[in-house]
């Protein structure tokens, strides 16, 4: 392969082979996010999270053949929206369990890094909405002082990478029904009914933002 | 550049290790790239760490470099000819031409944006805090990596790939997108070169 000279030991040669690094950094733990299944109120999710918090959540689909394409399917998904690869991890971030079972007062940490500063902004807007409470688009518009991007804010949360942690289910329509969720209209209410939100429509304050 | 070659057929076979991690990247990408960076990250940092001289920098490139190949992996599995794609991949040159791609980028980068706070040019290897090196050994390889690094940036990175990672010369060709007779000469001027300044310098023994 080589004709490099290789009869006399050549110091220069050794000293080369010597620059190669004894001590290899494990670099899995920086490139790898994990994810685990867990339960939530509106049964079973798939969550990602990084070392800063969690990045997605998703209603598992629950299929017979051991949640085998589930799990395809969100690698697959995470990968387009994120560009990361995932590793399976045991250990639930902390305050997840809590807050799937809607305990308000659990906020676990979580990585919306990859967000504009829009999203960002719609979310955190989102997340103040209190437990029992909804608010209609045009008042998350209204709140981050956007009050013309009403749809855009609808169309952040209707892609929320982080559903029931952010609690979009609380955005509801001026007027009419509940509106659509990310995961279907009648886990939306469910969700609402089961800290006591009227499910019929937005009667809370804020409903006049606009 | 890219088109399967007699020469990337020979790669493949002087490489050990890829037969097993393609078929494990075939399998399932999350799993198999787990594979890839368990197989190839000590290679990768090595040659990041002496294209860089910084073992921050150098994790950094590594980093960078494997999520590329992450996300170019992605894009081609999710091509129908992604299959074809993968069966002609030799994993390690093409891993090792996005670090050498990535690191050419970072350095065009630094010259158009110059530092202006007076750091030390990322091209210009400090003494680093390698205290788990015997101190007689770090001198030397501090010597010898800082006279590397004086070295043009395509014999250093040919001579880097040959003699401190021991990649065959086809490899080497590969990832400098160069016939092996052109990549062979990268190396033998670069080693002269090398010579030349040990001479000079005369260094630790």
């Amino acid at each position: 392969m080589t004709t490099e000279p290789t009869a006399d030991p050549d110091p220069v040669l050794a000293r080369l082979a010597g620059l190669a690094p004894r001590d290899v950094p494990d670099l899995t733990d920086r490139l790898f996010d994990g994810w685990l299944t867990t339960d939530s109120l509106i049964g079973p999710v798939l969550v990602a999270s990084t070392r800063e918090g969690v990045t997605f959540l998703r209603a598992s689909a629950e299929l017979p053949d051991d949640g085998f394409m589930a799990r395809q399917e969100f690698q697959e998904a995470y990968r387009r929206r994120f560009g990361r690869p995932l590793r399976p991890v045991v250990d639930l971030p902390e305050g997840l369990e809590a807050a799937l079972h809607g305990d308000a007062a659990a906020t676990p940490r979580l990585d919306l890094r990859g967000l504009t500063d829009f999203q960002r902004d719609v979310l955190a807007a989102t997340r103040t909405i209190p437990a029992g409470e909804t608010r209609p688009y045009a008042w998350v518009a209204a709140e981050i002082g956007r009050p013309g991007a009403v749809r855009a804010a609808g169309t952040v949360l209707a892609t929320n990478p982080v559903p029931l942690l952010i609690p979009c289910h609380r955005v509801v329509p001026s007027h009419g029904d509940i509106g659509r969720y990310i995961f279907g209209t009648p886990a939306k209410r469910r969700l609402l009914a089961a800290v006591g939100a009227a499910a019929a429509g937005p009667t809370s304050r804020g409903g006049t933002a606009r | 550049m890219s088109t399967p070659t007699a020469a990337e057929a020979r790669v493949a076979v002087a490489d050990p290790d890829a037969e097993r991690v393609a078929a494990a990247l075939a399998r399932d990408l999350d799993d198999g790239f787990a594979e890839l960076v368990r197989t190839y990250q000590g290679l990768v940092y090595a040659v990041a760490l002496r294209t860089t001289g910084h073992r921050a920098d150098a994790e950094d490139l590594a980093a960078e470099a494997l999520l590329r190949a992450y996300r170019s992996l992605a894009d081609h599995l999710a091509d129908e000819r992604g299959d074809a794609w993968l069966r002609a991949l030799a994993p390690r040159p093409w891993l090792l031409t996005i670090v050498v791609n990535v690191r050419r980028n970072q350095v065009r980068d630094a010259a158009r944006r110059p530092r202006t706070d007076g750091a030390t040019p990322p091209d210009a290897p400090v003494p680093g805090p390698s205290v788990e090196e015997h101190a007689e050994h770090r001198e030397a390889t501090e010597h010898h990596a800082g006279l590397l690094a004086r070295l043009p940036e395509t014999q250093r990175t040919a001579v880097v790939l040959r003699h401190v990672t021991d990649l065959p010369l086809a490899e080497v060709a590969e990832v400098l997108g160069c016939p092996v007779g052109t990549a062979k000469s990268h190396v033998s001027r670069g080693l002269a070169r090398l010579r030349a300044l040990v001479d000079d310098t005369g260094g630790p023994r």
